[in-house]
């Protein structure tokens, strides 16, 4: 219902009920009013019975409405129900308990109007008049028949002015007149002075007393029924008419009466019509009786169901007013309590009621805000959370973070990656009870213990330190470089490298610097001792005979021989150690494959090395010379490893072939050096890269470090691993190796198919 | 007054009604015949006045509109009982007539014989008038109580009608 229909249904209602009011007083009133009530006594009832109906109707749809929307459930119908009940009670209580006293007033009131004793009285009254009356009438008529009869004995003659006058005044009668058969007066004598006659008597009492000799009657003894004698007319009178009897039987064809006319006293005259007024009233009252009953008992009803009708409307609207903040308010609440926390309407009275939605809806206001704060203030936590989550989880150190009680709250991939142990699913247990993880843990509590001791000013919440650990079934040393800090709330923080690589390198780096200092101190007393050998062969051997002199021979060969292997030990020492930088120039791989085999003619020849070169290679950039001794060192590698093979089944297979990416582009240039040797042992297999680590007797192990260096100068990624027979699984599961495999990758290629640059004459020396 | 109830009471009927074009113009001729009911003269009796009304409206037809009431004259008499004198009076206008009965006195009011309806020239437009007649007797000039008392009785529901179509006047 909007504002405005609620409005026009309270004028509508105050306008009908306050009719209805004013309808109700004026039926009251007009009961009353008896000019006024039978004028409109009609249209006012049905007016009244109209608005009662209509009264009905709205009602009645009221009624429906609310049924419909209790049995529907509708919000606040019940309260609603309950209050226009309780208020309709109030109103209506009343009204019906007014109404049967009144309605037993009126009935019983009526019928104590009416009983038998004042009906008696008045019945009385009447005869009493009535006899009164009679007493008179007889008694004049009486003397004018006696007074007829006198004159009937004077004769016709002798009746004169002079006898009635006397008759007149013997009766104490107003007129006294003679009429003839016709009834036209005759004579008269009258005691008023004027000289009009008197009227004729009327044909009926005429041919009455012609009849009966006498008769008589009353005049002027009417009223127009209200109690009054009419106006204007003439006074209550006796008239009475007797035959005169006749004795002269000739003239007997005239036929004469006596008409005697007495005024009635006054008194008895007007108590008579009282009495008539009083019974008449009461006769018709009487009569009316019942209409009076229903009339009085209608209006009442009438005005009870107006006032029941008005209350029940009233009832109804008052109720909807009160409930109408309070279905607001628990509507309010009951959206709060959904959990909608919208804007809330507000009821727009200035009473206390008013004030509570006001209060509730700001209230509301207040929670809605600081709700939509603490969301927000949630996702910007939840936002830097998954900020932080990122960030772990691409981290490529690992990070454990213990809680207060020391168990493991939160691991990133990096420390599951580098600890080699699936710790993300350890949370909530010790590290300590972690396998293989005891040492680790002792060391960081350890180290957190001391530092908690320590407490120094300067590095207060962290410490760092360097860690070698032995970790998987290889027990392969792992180092750390461990940092642990303290969090708020006793938590602890760990966050570690795997500094193995490096340490690595800068091994790596320690040899060559080693090597190249090695290097060149031994090279600088190798000439001298060479030549001081040679020099001492020269010399002596002409000088010795014989034994000597073949011992003396056989000596400064050796000498020679191992000054040249030194020599040769020594350039490997400084090449791999200062190799110079490469100059990447574009060149064809087979070109400088087949360039680097034909020295090794003879093994060719043998079938001991195959060369299998792919068509169309890309060319790549890359240094030639590098290159050249790249590719030397592996033939040479290989041929070494094939050596011990009986003759017909040694083979190295050197073989290029491009690779490219599903899409076509070109992903990498490779170079394959394959032999069919014992293969490597797997640690070997793990190290062969790094210096000196060899599986030949006589190798210095720089070989294939060599190899690696220059590899990782030119962008190419080196891989050694063994060739396996297929299909084949020898004992204790592991594959039969038969033979080993080195694959350079060259992912760096020459833009156009330049000029190649063939071959250079400097060839490096083999090892 | 025991003549009169002695009577078998017989169905109100209007005995003869008869509209008349003379010189003075239109004049109404009608007579009745009822007898007072138990329940009215009981009524009466007791003090009530009757009254007795007859009208009558003389009519032309409009088929455009409603018909066009040309003369209208409606009489009205009271009947009340005297009980002092026993005698029953007839009102008419300034008139006063008391008689001794009942029945002569509701003789007095049942027939209207000359009575003028409308003067000359006035109903002579040709045809078209008609004459409503209606003798009743008249129950709502009664005091209120009672009529919501008789509301609906048979007794008091005296009620003639006629319609009569006048006939064209001869042309003189």
């Amino acid at each position: 219902m909007t504002k405005a229909s609620r409005w026009a249904w309270i004028i509508s209602l105050v306008v009908a009920t306050g009719a209805a009011l004013v309808l109700s007083f004026l039926l009251a009133i007009s009961t009353n009013n008896r000019s006024f009530y039978e004028q409109h006594y009609s249209w006012l009832f049905w007016l009244n019975l109209t608005v009662a109906a209509l009264l009905m109707l709205v009602i009645g749809i009221a009624a429906v409405r609310m049924a419909l929307r209790v049995q529907r459930g509708k919000f606040g119908s019940r309260l609603l129900l309950k209050l226009a009940a309780i208020f309709a009670l109030v109103g209506v209580l009343p009204g019906v308990l007014i109404y049967t006293v009144s309605y037993q007033f009126v009935s019983r009131g009526i019928e104590s109007w009416f009983d038998v004793k004042v009906e008696g009285a008045l019945d009385a009254g009447l005869a009493l008049g009535r006899g009164t009356l009679d007493a008179q009438l007889n008694e004049v008529s009486h003397q004018t028949q006696l007074a007829a009869e006198r004159l009937g004995d004077l004769g016709v003659g002798e009746t004169r002015l002079l006898v009635l006058e006397r008759l007149r005044e013997q009766m104490g009668a107003s007129d006294v007149a003679l009429v003839g058969a016709s009834g036209q007066v005759l004579l008269s004598v009258s005691s008023s002075t004027g000289l009009d006659k008197p009227e004729r008597p009327p044909i009926t009492l005429l041919s009455s007393a012609r009849s009966t000799r006498v008769a008589a009657q009353l005049e002027g003894l009417d009223d127009d029924g209200s109690g009054a004698p009419v106006a204007g007319s003439p006074p209550a009178r006796i008239r009475a008419l007797a035959i005169v009897p006749s004795t002269d039987v000739a003239l007997a064809t005239q036929e004469r009466f006596l008409m005697v006319t007495a005024l009635l006293p006054a008194t008895l005259a007007t108590n008579a019509l009282a009495v008539q007024s009083a019974y008449r009233e009461y006769q018709q009252r009487s009569l009316a009786r019942e209409g009076l009953r229903r009339m009085y008992i209608g209006t009442l009803t009438l005005t009870l169901i107006l006032a029941v009708f008005g209350a029940l409307l009233l009832a109804v609207t008052l109720s909807n007013q009160l409930v109408k903040p309070l279905l607001l308010l628990a509507e309010g609440v009951r959206q709060v309590a959904k959990g909608d926390l919208g804007v809330k309407q507000v009821f727009g009275s200035r009473d206390e009621l008013g004030g509570l939605t006001r209060s509730f809806a700001d209230m509301t206001g207040q929670l809605s805000e600081a709700r939509a704060l603490v969301q927000r203030s949630v996702a910007q936590v939840e936002a830097a959370r998954t900020n932080l989550q990122t960030i772990l989880d691409n981290l490529t150190s690992g990070v454990i973070v213990f809680d207060r009680e020391g168990l493991i709250d939160t691991v990133n991939p990096g420390a599951t990656r580098i600890l080699r142990q699936p710790l993300a699913a350890c949370r909530g247990r010790r590290l300590d009870e972690v396998e293989g993880m005891e040492t680790f843990a002792a060391m960081v509590w350890r180290r957190f213990e001391s530092h908690a001791d320590a407490a120094e000013a300067g590095d207060r919440g962290h410490w760092q330190e360097a860690f070698d650990m032995q970790i998987g079934a290889n027990r392969d040393t792992l180092s750390l470089l461990v940092r642990g800090a303290l969090m708020p709330q006793g938590a602890r923080l760990v966050v570690f490298d795997d500094i193995t690589e490096l340490v690595s390198a800068q091994r790596i780096e320690a040899w060559s610097e080693v090597a190249r200092r090695l290097a060149h101190e031994i090279k600088n007393p190798l000439t001298p001792i060479q030549l001081s050998a040679e020099r001492l062969e020269h010399k002596l051997a002409a000088k010795l005979e014989g034994a000597d002199q073949a011992m003396l021979t056989r000596a400064v060969a050796t000498i020679v021989t191992q000054v040249q292997a030194m020599k040769t030990l020594v350039n490997e020492f400084r090449d791999y150690a200062r190799l110079p930088a490469a100059q990447l120039l574009p060149l064809d791989l087979n070109v400088l494959v087949a360039e680097v085999l034909s020295l090794y003619g003879t093994a060719q020849e043998a079938g001991t090395l195959v060369f299998a070169a792919a068509a169309d290679l890309p060319l790549i950039v890359g240094d030639a010379t590098q290159l050249r001794q790249v590719i030397h060192n592996l033939v040479q590698n290989g041929l070494d490893a094939v050596a011990e093979r009986p003759g017909g089944l040694a083979l190295v297979r050197v073989k290029t072939e491009a690779a490219y990416a599903e899409q076509g582009a070109l992903r990498a240039v490779r170079l394959h050096v394959i032999d069919n040797g014992p293969g490597f042992t797997d640690k070997v297999l793990k190290r062969a890269f790094e210096p000196y680590v060899t599986t030949k007797s006589k190798g210095t192990g720089l070989g294939l470090a060599v190899v690696k260096k220059i590899a990782d100068e030119h962008g190419a990624r080196a891989r050694l691993m063994n060739v396996v027979v297929t299909d084949s699984v020898g004992a204790e599961g592991i594959p039969v190796v038969c033979g080993a495999q080195v694959s350079l990758s060259f992912s760096k290629f020459a833009l156009a198919p330049a000029h190649t640059v063939a071959a250079s004459t400097d060839t490096a020396p083999a090892h | 007054m025991a003549l009169v109830s002695s009577f078998a009471l017989a169905e109100p009927q209007l005995t003869n009604f008869e509209v008349v074009r003379g010189e003075e113009g239109l004049t109404v001729n009608f007579a009745t015949r009822f007898d007072l009911p138990a329940g009215v003269e009981d009524a009466l009796l007791k003090g009530v006045p009757l009254y007795f009304v007859a009208e009558v409206t003389l009519m032309r037809d409009r088929w455009y509109w409603r018909d066009r009431v040309v003369s209208h004259v409606s009489r009205t008499w009271r009947v009340i009982y005297q009980p002092l004198t026993r005698t029953y009076r007839v009102s008419f206008g300034g008139l006063n007539q008391s008689y001794p009965s009942a029945a002569e006195a509701v003789s007095a009011v049942r027939r209207v014989a000359g009575w003028k309806l409308a003067d000359p020239g006035q109903a002579d437009a040709g045809d078209g008038y008609y004459v409503e007649f209606s003798y009743k007797l008249d129950t709502t000039l009664l005091p209120r109580p009672m009529q919501i008392g008789i509301d609906g009785q048979p007794d008091w529901s005296l009620h003639l009608e006629r319609v009569q179509r006048l006939a064209a006047p001869k042309e003189p």
